[in-house]
C-alpha cells in the first residue's frame, strides 16, 4: 500500500475544477515562455559556433542575445502561478517527490541564476568577456536544459507513489532522481524538442518584425526559425508516440480510445500542431495561434496523465473544499486590472518609435 | 541555515527592488524638472545595475526561498498555501506587472517620451510595493496569527496584529536600502559636481528611511506575543545580542551616511559606500534572524510547532503514539524488536526538521556526556527547560526509545548495530 501524506486539513480554497483550470492555463503560459527561452538559447548557442567566420551568424547571435533575458524573466514569473496551484491541488504528491529529490531540486535555483546571468552577459557583452560569448551562451543553455531535466524527474516521481516508501527507506540523502522510470527520457525529450519547435516559430516571427530594420538578419531568422519549427515538430511527433507508449497501460488506454474525451483532446492537439506546420509559410500568425491552442490541449492531456496515474492513491476530486469566494473575486479583479495595465504598457512601448535602428 | 542565507540576501535585494524603483522614478523626475543631464544619465546607468540585481537575483532568490522552505517544512508551506492561495495568487499578479514594468522602463529610456516613461516607473513602484504588502501579510501571520486561530478567517490571518507595523518597517527599509545601493553607483560618477549632488541626495534616503524605524519598530515589538518579546529582550541571551546588533548596525549605517556622504559628498569613495552597504546587510541579517528566532518553538504561532506537528494533535499523539500517526516512520517488524531503531524513527519524525546527527544543530554533540536519566528528564520537560523548543510529543515508550537512540550517538559499539539497519542516517538540511 503506497504511502500518501494526509491532505491539508485546511481544505481546498475553491472547487477543484477552478483550481485545475487555473493550473492548466497558467502552466500553458509558463511553457510557452519556456519554449521561447529553450528554443532561443539553443539557436543562439549554435549560431555562436559560426560567429568567428560568418558575420551574419554573429549578428543573429547578437539579436537573439538581446531578446533572451526577457524570455527567462517571463518563464520564471509565469512559472510561479502553476507551481502554486499544483501545491494546492497535488501537494501531497508534490512535496513528497521534491523532498526525495531534495538536492537536485534545490540546485534548480543556482542553475537558473547561472543561466540567467549568462544570458545577460551575452546581451551586455562586458569588455572583460573578450571573445568568450559563445562559451557563456553554451553554459547558459546547458544550465537551462539541466533545470528542465530535474523538473521532469520531480514530475515523474510525483506520479509513482508506489516507489516512494522504498526510496525513503533506502536512505534519506535527498538525492533520489527518478532515473529508472521508463517515461523519464521520452517525457523530457518531448518537452525539450517541443520547445525547439515552438521556439523556432517565435524566432521566425521575431525575424518578420525586423524586416525594415535589418533585412539580412530578418531573413536569416525567418529561415532558421521556420526550419527549426518544422524539423523539431516532425521529430516531436515521433517522440510523442514514444512517450505515449512508455506510459503504463492503464494510463495510455485512456488516450487511445479508452476515454473519448481524453483521446479527443490529445488527437485535436496533434492535428492542430500538424495543421500549424502545414500553414506556417503562408499564414504564420494562424500557425502561431494553432500552436498556442495545441500547447494548451497538450497541457490538459498532461494534467489527465497525472490524475489517472495517481488514481486511486490520490483522488483530488474528493478533497475537502472550503471555498474563499470573496478572495477569489478579488483575485480575478486584480488579474483583470493587472492584465489591462500590462496591455497598456506594452502598447505604449510598441507605439513609441525606437530612436535607434535595430 | 540555507533558508536563512537565501532569505537574508533576498530581503536585502527585494526591499531594494521596491525602494530602488521609487528612487529611480523620483531621480528621473527631478533630473527632468531641473534639466540636469548628469543626473538623468546617472539614473539611466543606475537602472542597468538595478535590473541586473533585481530582476535576476531578487526574483530568483525569492522563488529560491519558496523552494527551500517547501523542502524543509512542506507541512507548514502547505498550510500557508492552502490558507492564503488567493493572497499568493494576487501577489503573483502584482509581481508579474512589476516585472513587465521594470523591463519596459529599462528598455524605454531611449524609446518612450518622458511622461509615459515616468508613468511606467510609477506602475513599477506601486505594483512592487503591493507585492510586498501581500507577502508581508503572510509572513507576519506566521508570527502573530491573531484571531485566525479561533476564526480560521483569511481576513483575520492577513490583517493580523503585526501586519501594519511590519509593512511600515519594511517600507522604511526599502527607502533606506535604495539610498545605500545608489551610493554605490553614485560614488562612481566622474563629474565632481554631479557626484556630490547625487551622493548627498542618496544619503538623505538612507537617513530618512532609518529615521522611521525606531517608532515603527516599537509598535511592532509591542504587538508581539509576550513570550516572543521576552526572548528578544533578555530571555535568550543570543537572541537579545542579535536584537541589539540590529539596532547597532542601523545606527552605524545612519551615522556613516551622515558623516560621509551627507557632510562630505565629494570625498566619498566607492569602498566607503560598499562598507555602508555591508553594514546594511548585517542589519538586515540580524533583524531577520531575530524575527525567525522569536517565533520558536512555533513555525506558525500557537498552531504548528517548528517540527511541523500541530498543536491540536499534541494530546492525541501522546495517547496513541507519534509513530502510529507518522506514515513514513511506521516501525517495521524488525524495528519493533529494537528500542534503538524505534527511537531513531521517533528522531526522524519529530526532531529532524531542525536537528541533524552530526551537522547543523547536531545531536551527537548536544547530548555528549548525558546519562539516561538526565536525557529522559530533558526530553520530558523539553519545552519548559528550553523555551524555544516544542514539547516532546509521543507516548512514554516512544520517549524511552528516543533516549536509547540518543544514547547510542556517543557509544560507538551500539551505533554500529544501528548503522547496519537498512535506513542509513546521513543527516539532512
Amino acid at each position: 500500500m503506497p504511502v500518501m501524506p494526509a491532505p491539508d486539513p485546511t481544505g481546498l480554497p475553491a472547487p477543484v475544477v477552478i483550481l485545475k483550470f487555473l493550473s492548466v492555463f497558467t502552466l500553458t503560459l509558463h511553457l510557452l515562455a519556456m519554449n521561447l527561452l529553450v528554443g532561443g538559447v539553443t539557436m543562439m548557442a549554435l549560431a555562436g559556433r559560426k560567429r568567428q567566420t560568418d558575420p551574419l551568424a554573429d549578428r543573429v547571435f547578437r539579436r537573439l542575445a538581446r531578446a533572451l533575458p526577457v524570455t527567462m524573466s517571463m518563464t520564471i514569473t509565469l512559472g510561479v502561478a502553476p507551481l502554486l496551484f499544483v501545491q494546492v491541488i497535488y501537494g501531497q504528491a508534490f512535496y513528497t517527490a521534491s523532498v526525495l529529490i531534495a538536492w537536485p531540486w534545490l540546485a534548480i535555483v543556482p542553475l537558473v541564476m547561472l543561466g540567467y546571468y549568462g544570458l545577460y552577459i551575452c546581451q551586455f557583452r562586458p569588455s572583460w568577456l573578450g571573445n568568450r560569448e559563445t562559451v557563456v551562451a553554451w553554459l547558459s543553455m546547458l544550465a537551462i536544459l539541466a533545470v528542465g531535466f530535474v523538473f521532469t524527474n520531480t514530475w515523474t516521481l510525483m506520479l509513482a507513489p508506489s516507489i516512494w516508501k522504498d526510496l525513503y527507506d533506502a536512505g534519506i540523502s535527498g538525492l533520489k532522481l527518478n532515473m529508472a522510470d521508463g517515461t523519464l527520457l521520452p517525457r523530457y525529450l518531448h518537452f525539450i524538442v517541443g520547445a525547439f519547435s515552438v521556439g523556432g516559430l517565435a524566432v521566425m516571427l521575431l525575424g518578420r518584425t525586423l524586416k525594415s530594420a535589418d533585412e539580412q538578419v530578418s531573413d536569416a531568422l525567418q529561415t532558421a526559425g521556420r526550419r527549426w519549427f518544422l524539423a523539431a515538430g516532425g521529430v516531436q511527433l515521433i517522440i510523442g508516440f514514444w512517450f505515449l507508449f512508455a506510459l503504463p497501460d492503464r494510463v495510455r488506454n485512456a488516450f487511445i480510445g479508452g476515454n473519448v474525451l481524453d483521446s479527443g483532446v490529445l488527437a485535436a492537439g496533434i492535428v492542430l500542431a500538424i495543421v500549424a506546420m502545414a500553414v506556417v509559410r503562408r499564414m504564420p500568425g494562424l500557425a502561431a495561434l494553432l500552436t498556442g491552442i495545441s500547447v494548451f490541449l497538450m497541457v490538459g492531456t498532461r494534467h489527465r496523465v497525472r490524475q489517472i496515474s495517481l488514481y486511486p492513491d490520490l483522488q483530488v476530486n474528493n478533497l475537502q473544499v472550503n471555498p474563499q469566494w470573496a478572495l477569489l473575486v478579488v483575485f480575478v479583479a486584480v488579474l483583470l486590472v493587472g492584465l489591462a495595465t500590462v496591455a497598456w504598457m506594452v502598447a505604449a512601448f510598441v507605439r513609441a518609435k525606437p530612436k535607434m535602428a535595430g | 541555515m540555507l533558508i536563512g542565507i537565501i532569505a537574508i540576501l533576498h530581503v536585502f535585494v527585494s526591499h531594494f527592488a521596491i525602494g530602488g524603483g521609487l528612487y529611480l522614478v523620483l531621480t528621473e523626475i527631478q533630473a527632468r524638472k531641473t534639466n540636469d543631464p548628469d543626473m538623468l544619465d546617472f539614473a539611466r546607468k543606475h537602472s542597468t545595475f538595478f535590473i541586473l540585481v533585481v530582476l535576476v537575483f531578487g526574483a530568483v532568490s525569492g522563488v529560491g526561498i519558496w523552494w527551500t522552505i517547501a523542502l524543509v517544512n512542506p507541512t507548514a508551506v502547505s498550510t500557508l498555501i492552502h490558507v492564503f492561495v488567493w493572497v499568493w495568487a494576487i501577489e503573483w499578479v502584482f509581481f508579474l506587472v512589476e516585472l513587465i514594468a521594470a523591463i519596459i522602463y529599462y528598455y524605454g529610456w531611449e524609446r518612450m517620451d518622458p511622461a509615459t516613461h515616468i508613468k511606467v516607473g510609477w506602475i513599477y513602484v506601486v505594483s512592487a510595493w503591493l507585492s510586498l504588502f501581500m507577502i508581508n501579510g503572510i509572513l507576519t501571520f506566521m508570527l502573530t496569527p491573531g484571531r485566525w486561530i479561533e476564526t480560521q478567517s483569511v481576513a483575520d490571518g492577513f490583517f493580523n496584529p503585526t501586519m501594519i507595523p511590519s509593512a511600515i518597517l519594511r517600507t522604511a527599509v526599502c527607502v533606506a536600502l535604495a539610498g545605500l545601493y545608489a551610493l554605490i553607483t553614485g560614488t562612481l560618477i566622474r563629474n565632481d559636481e554631479a557626484r556630490a549632488r547625487i551622493v548627498r541626495w542618496s544619503a538623505k534616503w538612507v537617513m530618512g528611511g532609518i529615521a522611521v524605524l525606531p517608532l515603527a519598530g516599537f509598535w511592532y515589538v509591542a504587538q508581539l506575543p509576550p513570550m516572543a518579546r521576552d526572548i528578544s529582550m533578555g530571555g535568550a541571551p543570543v537572541v537579545t545580542l542579535f536584537a541589539a546588533g540590529s539596532i547597532l548596525f542601523s545606527a552605524l549605517v545612519v551615522g556613516g551616511a551622515f558623516i560621509g556622504p551627507y557632510l562630505f559628498p565629494k570625498h566619498v569613495h566607492v569602498t566607503y559606500a560598499f562598507g555602508l552597504a555591508i553594514m546594511g546587510l548585517m542589519a538586515t541579517g540580524v533583524t531577520e534572524w531575530v524575527r525567525e528566532a522569536v517565533r520558536k518553538p512555533y513555525i506558525i504561532y500557537d498552531y504548528m510547532y517548528s517540527n511541523t506537528l500541530r498543536v491540536k494533535d499534541l494530546g492525541e499523539y501522546s495517547m496513541s503514539g507519534l509513530l502510529t500517526n507518522a506514515k513514513w516512520e511506521r516501525p517495521t517488524e524488525a524495528d519493533t524488536k529494537s528500542q534503538v531503531r524505534v527511537g531513531r524513527r521517533v528522531f526522524r519524525a519529530q526532531c529532524m526538521a531542525c536537528h541533524t546527527v552530526n551537522g547543523f544543530n547536531g545531536m551527537r554533540f548536544a547530548v555528549k556526556g548525558w546519562g539516561r536519566e538526565f536525557l529522559d528528564h530533558q526530553i520530558l520537560y523539553l519545552n519548559e527547560l528550553k523555551g524555544f523548543m516544542p514539547p516532546f510529543i509521543g507516548t512514554d515508550e516512544e520517549r524511552a526509545a528516543l533516549v536509547e537512540y540518543l544514547l547510542t550517538l556517543n557509544d560507538t559499539e551500539q551505533e554500529s548495530d544501528v548503522a547496519a539497519a537498512p535506513a542509513e542516517q546521513k543527516g539532512g538540511l
